[in-house]
Formats: C-alpha cells, sequence, structure tokens
C-alpha cells in the first residue's frame, strides 16, 4: 500500500544553494502532518515543490502514486493538490463572492467556463463557506477592502471552496489573534480524516492542537518525525532549536 | 439570473448601441457619416483591446496587427473584382503588373471567393494571434513583456508587408477597390447603408465580449489579471484561458480591419503600423480600460476630436501636443479612464446610494456621446 | 583578415553608439522599473542642444557636452517629480505615461525647431580618420568607441564605488527598508532618473554629428536602447556592455549580408525568441525568488 503523498530523497537547488537537500517524507490518507524546522529549514520550499511552484532538481514526489515531477503546476492542482501560501493572496479587484467562485473549480476547461455564466455556481455551498468564516456580509466587497485577519480567513474559505484532496498549509495562522488561531486549529481539526494536510507552522500551542505526528526538517533534511510528546524531547531538534531560538519561540 | 449590476451594463450598453442607430437620422451629409461609420470601427477594436488588457491584464501593443491582417483580406478580395487599370495577363491587379508579376499568386487566388475572405478576415488573425498567444502564454510571459513582444511581432509583419511589395502593394497598400456586394446589398463607402453594416457588427461585437465578461471566464481571466500564480493553484490552465481572449480579441480586431478596408476603401500598410497601435492603447486608456463601452466611447471621443481639430489650421500642429498631455493626465489621475469618472460622478451627485442608479450613470454617458458626436 | 578587422571595427563602433545610447535606458529600468517611452525623446533633444547651441550660441560640440548634460538631467528630475513618482506602484502605466511625455516633446521640438533635418558638424580636431592596423577609421568612430567606455566606467563607478550609489542599491533592493535606515529614497529615485536623462542627452549630442537630426529620431534609438537592456538582463550593467557589443558586432554582419528590411526583422524575431525563453537576459544567472 503506498501512501498518499511520498517525498523520496527530493532536493532543489537555487544557483548551488540546496534549499532541500534528500528530503524524504510520507503522509498517509487523510492524516494531518505538521512541518516544523527553524528558519531556512526548507519547510516552504518543500510546499512550493509538491504544487509545482518550484521544479525539483532531483527525487521523487509521489502523489497517489502519480509522479508529480513532470507535472506543471497547475495539472498539479488538477490532480487534487491544493495550497495556502505565506503571504495571502487572493484576488483583490475581485468580490469575496467572486473569489469563492473562482476557487469553486470543478470544472477547469475554457469552453465549459466561457458557456457559464458567472454567478451560476453553487450558489448555496459558497454562501455557506463564507458564512462559515464569518464573511457573509463582506460577500460584495472587493477583497482588497478586508483586514489582515479577514484576508487569512478567505484564503481559508478559498482552499474549502477548491475541496482538494491534499491541502498546504504554509503559516496559517500567521498574524492572527489567539482566538482565530483556535478557529482555525478547529477548522483543521475537522477537516482531518477527509483531506490530507501539511501544516507548516512556527506556532507550537497551534502544532500541539492539531498535530498527530510532526516532522522536523533541518537544512533542507529530515531531522526527526514522530508524535508531539516525543519530538519535544527528542534530544536531535532540541539541540537544532537551541541553536537558534528554542522550540516554542521559533 | 442577472446581477443588478448586469442589468445596468446591458442597460448602458444597449442606450449607447441605440444611439448609434439613430444617429444617421440627424446626420444628412454623406461625407460626415463616412467618417462617423470610420470612427465607430476604430471604437471596435479600441474595444477588443479593453477585453484582453482590462479584464485579462495583457498589454497587446500589437492589436493594430489583427486589424490590418483583417482590412488586407478584404482589400485583396475587392481587389480582385475590380477591372485593373492596366490589365496584365489573367487580370492581375495593377501594383503586380507595375511589379512584373507574372501570374497571381497562390495565397491570393482563394480571395475571389467572398465567404472565404471574410471567413480569413477574421480567423486568419485569430490564428496568427493563437501561435502567438501560445508561444508567449505557455513561456509565462507577463506584463511589459508581453507588450514588447506584440509590439515587435507587429513591426515585423508590417516590415514584410512593406518589403513584399510584388504580393502586397508595399508603401502604397492595396487601392482602387471594388465596392462590396453582398446578398445583393452593395455597400457604398459613402452610405448609410455600410454605416448601419458596421453599427451591426459594432453591437455584436459589444455584446459578445459583455457575455464573455459574465461568463465564469470571464471571471477567471479577471482573477488572471489580479494574480495570475494563485489561479494556478486552482488547477486552471492560464495560458489557455489568456490564449482564449487574446483570440477572440483578434477576431473582433480582424472583423473591424475589414470593415474599415470597405469605408477607407484602401488597405495601407499604416493600418497595421506602431502609430496606429499605439493610439488605439491611448483610445482604450482615456475611455477606460476596465469598461468595454467606456473603451468604445474613449475612441470616438479622441479619434472624433483629432479628427475635428486636425481640420482647422491652428490646430493642426498643437493636437499631438494636446493629444499627449491628454494622454499624460488621464494616466495620472484617472487609471480606469473617463467611464470611472461616469461612475464617480454618480455616486456624488446619486448621494449615498449602494448601487448607482442607472439612469444616472445612462445620461451621464449619454452626454458624453453628444460632446463627441457634436465636433 | 583585414576585411575581418573592418568588419569587427564597424560593429564596435556601432556597439559603442549602442551602449552610450542605452546606458541611461539601462539604469533607470535597472533600477527603478521605469520603462521610459520618453528616452528617445531626450536622446533627440541631446542633438537638438548640440546643434541650437552651436548654430545660435556658436559653441562647439565640446563644451556644449556639459550644458546638455545638466539640461537634459534637470528636465529628467522635472518629470520624474511631476509625473513618474506617481506611478511607481503601477509599471505598465509608467510606459503609457513616458510615452504621452515623448509625444509631446517630439511634438515640441516640431513646433520650435521645424521638422526638417539638422546636421552637428563634426569637431575638427576628430574630422580626420586614423589609421589602426592598415584600416583606416574616422577619428570621431574612435572617440565614440572611447567615449563609451568611459560614460560606462563613470557609470560603474557611480554605483558601485559611491554612497550614493551604495544607497541606490539598497533602495533598489527594498525601498521600505532602505527608507526605515533614513535612506531618503525619493531623492535617490529623482537623481537617477535625472542621471538617466542625461545620460541619454550626451548620447543625442554624441551620434548627432553621425547623424541628421529630427524630431523622430529618437524613436529608433528607444527601440534599440531597450531592445540592449532586455539582451543584457535588466539591473546588470555589464550586461549592457556585453549585449551593446554583441548587438553591435551582429548588426554590422546582417547589414553586410541582407537587406536592411529583412536584417531588422531577424533581429526582432531574435528578441521576441530571447524574451520568450531567457526574460531574465543573456548575462544574469537566475537567482531565488
Amino acid at each position: 500500500m503506498t501512501a498518499h503523498l511520498e517525498l523520496s530523497d527530493v532536493s532543489a537547488s537555487f544557483n548551488g544553494f540546496k534549499a532541500v537537500n534528500g528530503l524524504s517524507l510520507k503522509v498517509e490518507k487523510g492524516e494531518l502532518r505538521c512541518l516544523i524546522g527553524p528558519n531556512g529549514a526548507g519547510k516552504t520550499t518543500a510546499l512550493d515543490l509538491i504544487c509545482g511552484k518550484t521544479v525539483p532538481s532531483g527525487g521523487s514526489i509521489r502523489f497517489k502514486g502519480i509522479e508529480l515531477g513532470r507535472h506543471d503546476d497547475y495539472q498539479i492542482a488538477r490532480s487534487g493538490v491544493g495550497r495556502k501560501f505565506q503571504v495571502p493572496s487572493v484576488f483583490r479587484q475581485l468580490t469575496v463572492r467572486e473569489n469563492l467562485e473562482v476557487a469553486y473549480c470543478k470544472r477547469n476547461g475554457v469552453l465549459a467556463n466561457l458557456l457559464r455564466w458567472a454567478h451560476s455556481a453553487d450558489s448555496d455551498g459558497l454562501d455557506k463557506l463564507a458564512e462559515f468564516v464569518g464573511l457573509s456580509d463582506q460577500l460584495n466587497v472587493p477583497a482588497a477592502h478586508l483586514s489582515h485577519g479577514q484576508t487569512q480567513w478567505l484564503e481559508i474559505a478559498l482552499l474549502l471552496a477548491q475541496d482538494a484532496e491534499l491541502i498546504l498549509l504554509d503559516e496559517p495562522t500567521a498574524g492572527m489573534t489567539v482566538q482565530e488561531t483556535q478557529k482555525t486549529a478547529d477548522i483543521c481539526n475537522r477537516l482531518k480524516g477527509k483531506h490530507t494536510i501539511i501544516v507548516v507552522e512556527h506556532d507550537m500551542g497551534f502544532v500541539k492542537a492539531i498535530g498527530d505526528i510532526i516532522s522536523v526538517m533541518h537544512q533542507g533534511k529530515l531531522l526527526a518525525e514522530g508524535p508531539v510528546a516525543e519530538i519535544e524531547n527528542n534530544p536531535k531538534v532540541k539541540q537544532v532549536y537551541l541553536g537558534s531560538v528554542g522550540i516554542s519561540g521559533a | 439570473m442577472m446581477s443588478k449590476r448586469t442589468m445596468r451594463q446591458v442597460f448602458v450598453y444597449g442606450a449607447v448601441c441605440l444611439a448609434i442607430f439613430l444617429l444617421p437620422m440627424l446626420i444628412n451629409d454623406d461625407f460626415l457619416l463616412n467618417r462617423f461609420a470610420r470612427y465607430l470601427v476604430l471604437a471596435m477594436v479600441s474595444m477588443a483591446l479593453a477585453l484582453s488588457w482590462g479584464y485579462a491584464g495583457i498589454l497587446n501593443l500589437g492589436q493594430a496587427m489583427s486589424f490590418g491582417l483583417g482590412s488586407y483580406c478584404m482589400a485583396m478580395a475587392l481587389k480582385l473584382r475590380t477591372i485593373p487599370v492596366h490589365t496584365g495577363s489573367e487580370g492581375l491587379p495593377d501594383f503586380m503588373v507595375w511589379n512584373n508579376v507574372e501570374a497571381l499568386p497562390w495565397f491570393w487566388k482563394p480571395f475571389y471567393s467572398m465567404p472565404f475572405a471574410i471567413a480569413a478576415g477574421i480567423i486568419g488573425p485569430m490564428i496568427v494571434s493563437a501561435i502567438l498567444a501560445w508561444f508567449m502564454f505557455r513561456g509565462r510571459v507577463t506584463g511589459v513583456y508581453v507588450a514588447i513582444i506584440t509590439l515587435a511581432t507587429l513591426v515585423v509583419v508590417n516590415l514584410v508587408i512593406i518589403d513584399q511589395q510584388w504580393a502586397t502593394g508595399g508603401f502604397n497598400g492595396i487601392t482602387d477597390l471594388a465596392q462590396l456586394e453582398l446578398f445583393g446589398i452593395t455597400f457604398d463607402a459613402y452610405s448609410a447603408t455600410t454605416y448601419y453594416l458596421i453599427a451591426i457588427c459594432l453591437t455584436v461585437c459589444l455584446f459578445l465580449a459583455l457575455a464573455v465578461t459574465k461568463s465564469k471566464a470571464g471571471l477567471i481571466l479577471q482573477a488572471i489579471r489580479d494574480q495570475e500564480d494563485r489561479v494556478r493553484f486552482f488547477g486552471y490552465d492560464v495560458a489557455l484561458f489568456k490564449t482564449m481572449v487574446f483570440c477572440i480579441s483578434a477576431g473582433i480586431a480582424g472583423l473591424a480591419g475589414m470593415l474599415y478596408t470597405i469605408v477607407m476603401e484602401f488597405a495601407s500598410p499604416t493600418f497595421l503600423g506602431v502609430q496606429l497601435s499605439l493610439s488605439i492603447v491611448i483610445w482604450c486608456a482615456v475611455g477606460g480600460r476596465q469598461s468595454l463601452v467606456g473603451a468604445l466611447l474613449g475612441a470616438i471621443l479622441v479619434a472624433g476630436m483629432q479628427g475635428a481639430l486636425s481640420e482647422s489650421e491652428v490646430f493642426l500642429d498643437t493636437w499631438t501636443l494636446v493629444m499627449g498631455a491628454l494622454f499624460v493626465l488621464v494616466v495620472l489621475f484617472l487609471p480606469n479612464g473617463i467611464a470611472s469618472l461616469g461612475e464617480k460622478l454618480t455616486e456624488k451627485f446619486g448621494g449615498r446610494r449602494a448601487t448607482p442608479e442607472p439612469a444616472k450613470r445612462g445620461n451621464s454617458i449619454a452626454r458624453s456621446t453628444k460632446l463627441a458626436e457634436g465636433k | 583578415m583585414e576585411f575581418l578587422f573592418e568588419q569587427f571595427i564597424t560593429g564596435l563602433s556601432i556597439g559603442s553608439i549602442l551602449l552610450i545610447v542605452a546606458l541611461g535606458l539601462s539604469i533607470i529600468y535597472g533600477s527603478m522599473g521605469v520603462i521610459n517611452m520618453a528616452h528617445g525623446e531626450f536622446i533627440m533633444l541631446g542633438a537638438y542642444g548640440a546643434w541650437a547651441l552651436k548654430a545660435y550660441a556658436g559653441i562647439s560640440l565640446f563644451p556644449s557636452l556639459i550644458i546638455i548634460f545638466i539640461a537634459t538631467a534637470l528636465l529628467g528630475a522635472l518629470i520624474e517629480r511631476g509625473v513618474i513618482r506617481y506611478l511607481y506602484r503601477r509599471p505598465i502605466d509608467t510606459i503609457l505615461a513616458t510615452w504621452g511625455i515623448g509625444v509631446m516633446l517630439q511634438q515640441l521640438v516640431r513646433l520650435t525647431a521645424g521638422g526638417e533635418l539638422r546636421y552637428v558638424e563634426m569637431p575638427p580636431s576628430l574630422a580626420a580618420t586614423v589609421d589602426i592596423f592598415g584600416v583606416d577609421v574616422s577619428a570621431y568612430r574612435v572617440f565614440i568607441i572611447i567615449a563609451g567606455a568611459a560614460l560606462f566606467a563613470a557609470t560603474w563607478m557611480l554605483v558601485n564605488k559611491t554612497t550614493v550609489g551604495m544607497q541606490l542599491r539598497a533602495v533598489v533592493q527594498d525601498r521600505s527598508i532602505a527608507t526605515a535606515f533614513g535612506i531618503n529614497a525619493s531623492t535617490i529615485y529623482t537623481g537617477t532618473f535625472a542621471y538617466g536623462a542625461g545620460l541619454a542627452g550626451l548620447a543625442g549630442a554624441l551620434v548627432a554629428p553621425l547623424k541628421s537630426v529630427s524630431p523622430e529620431m529618437g524613436t529608433g534609438y528607444v527601440v534599440d536602447a531597450f531592445f540592449v537592456v532586455v539582451l543584457g538582463g535588466v539591473q546588470s550593467l555589464f550586461g549592457t556592455v556585453a549585449s551593446s557589443v554583441l548587438l553591435g558586432q551582429l548588426s554590422g554582419v546582417l547589414a553586410y549580408w541582407q537587406n536592411d528590411t529583412v536584417a531588422k526583422a531577424l533581429v526582432l524575431v531574435g528578441i521576441v525568441i530571447l524574451i520568450r525563453f531567457r526574460p531574465q537576459g543573456l548575462f544574469v544567472t537566475r537567482v531565488r525568488t
């Protein structure tokens, strides 16, 4: 039985600098995996490699048994990989509703979309999503007018609308208040089981609230892997973090 | 179901088209009518550019290429219908006789058929644009580089057409054309018939383009304009969407080019010149790149002013100066053109109503049309 | 052999003109991200400056270079303050606005100096030809080659060896952080634009004796200059030099081998293909984004 997502010996280099160097990682279907590590460990690059933003210079990435390395980013997305970026990226000139409609992409073809009116998508479902992330009142507001927190929520709603099998979250709680972080953790826990999720996060409280198994990256490689309690007491991990900031403050 | 905004747009667009259709009743002068017909054709290209530039963020500085190709297709067909002044063997076009061409080149021959010529005038530019778009967008060329590539392509095509004088008439273009005859109707350049033909084409294209922007694809295009990379991670093939809108825009420009040949009664390399191509960008920017009808009115307004001012001796020289200044001011203060001015005005005078009244908006635009027509 | 050398000198001479013409554009585009479509008109103004100073004030080419540099730089500063600075967030719009400015400058010159061709005299001291390895070369062309090298060296020193240059590089990297460290980014930008405009003016004055001067002369130059910058890679002064020389040699060869139109079309096609496959330019290596 192959894993849902399997990275084996993956590398990425920029001008000789190896951001990811021989990373191997296995994530089972329905699992929520947290990816932590000090700054520059290659966490974001690892997500970039999976979703096709960065082309690997070596190794293989298999999703549902299919090799992703040879596909374009939009093809990878079609195969069921969704991504939330570190810097919130939504369509600022479009309204919240229109944003959700773009994300709701059951059919990707040009012709199919040309012969369909923009506002005919599953309206109820999208309205519910907006309600879920607390943006019901902002449905017709351009995304540019949203606050930073609201933008984060919108992007999470976009991911939910996209309904991807594998969801990659890059620091979903950056800039959020404690309550908002809690709510994000709730969402993650609800998605667990239905979707396979990889979360890159610095906030250890958040990681403890959602994570089963944690993978620790260091210098582009996998350093340790295991349940939260085990990782916290791992001497190698401690050393890496003490070398920089310490695991809770990173 | 139509949203309020869409209803308002359809209303305004309909009003503008209606005004265009009613115009000949106010004008008795064939010469003036011909000139307005010309402006309408230019408005069509400007509108086509707004579709790709305003909605998908593709700044096509070579829009005149499609326009010119369309116009040459029509000119070739009409040339073959004239009785040449200097008859060579097999009734060759006059400029070929002057260039010592023995037989009609193979690519001229299908143009004996008018349906072929019309199809070629629309599909030809679309195919050329599709190849160019595929070449650019597959390689993820964006922003300024798209502008450069399209401009460079335009210059290359222009150079080739001027260079291959034996087949294209070179600098002089293709002149002394017959009048178009379709379904027993003769389209004299200086007649209301031709004006209505253009008005119909314009209306159809305008609403076709509006439909594109209102489709889900239109929404995705706007998302691409905002954040191209993000759209890709939802699984859309961005290059394909951009190619699609680039081609539709080219098809409309090609049709406009054909109509231009009918109105002007010749085709010339200036129809796909850099000057015209940049002018299209100006019309579009002045009118409002994110509004189809704005771009359309922008072309009528600016081209109309140009036509009126360059007639009087005093303004002939200063016109270019005024035009440059106007353009800089619009870019600085009205990045979304006159169309956004209309919206701002309705907001100001319409009080704090969330949705501006459609009638008001219609009026303000009708007024600016009047301004264009009055000159 | 002699023929090859002659070709080489011709190419080098074209290349040095390209370099002089492109340097101003390169520094403005590379550091500010502004494509200055009015660049050609600054060149044209420089050429007219050389002509007017000679015709009306009797000042010969060399002393007038200084006046022209200062005058076009001031004009550049004015335009940056008046227009460009409001458009830094809208790079595409800077193309449109500077193009509009270019149209105005062109028409202003046409209205004041007239549309007819003007000619600028070569300085008498450089009117002769010199013998280099058995090939007769116009002394003025040699002077242009030297001037190109000198202008490049000065610009390189300015960017890489002075405090102002360092501040400029900091602003280019990250404007807000540079500002937070007390660098006056807006002055730096004004200065950069002015310097670029001044270089364009100098370029116009320097090429004026080789070509006829007309209000439209800038259009061709801006296209050439732009291609040099794209080919060399934005933000790379050495790339600009390398591509000037390369393009110079290439046009020398093409002009010998084909007619002008075909040569022009071929160069354009080459540029299009280059942008498609190496938008970062020929001489720049890939960096992490």
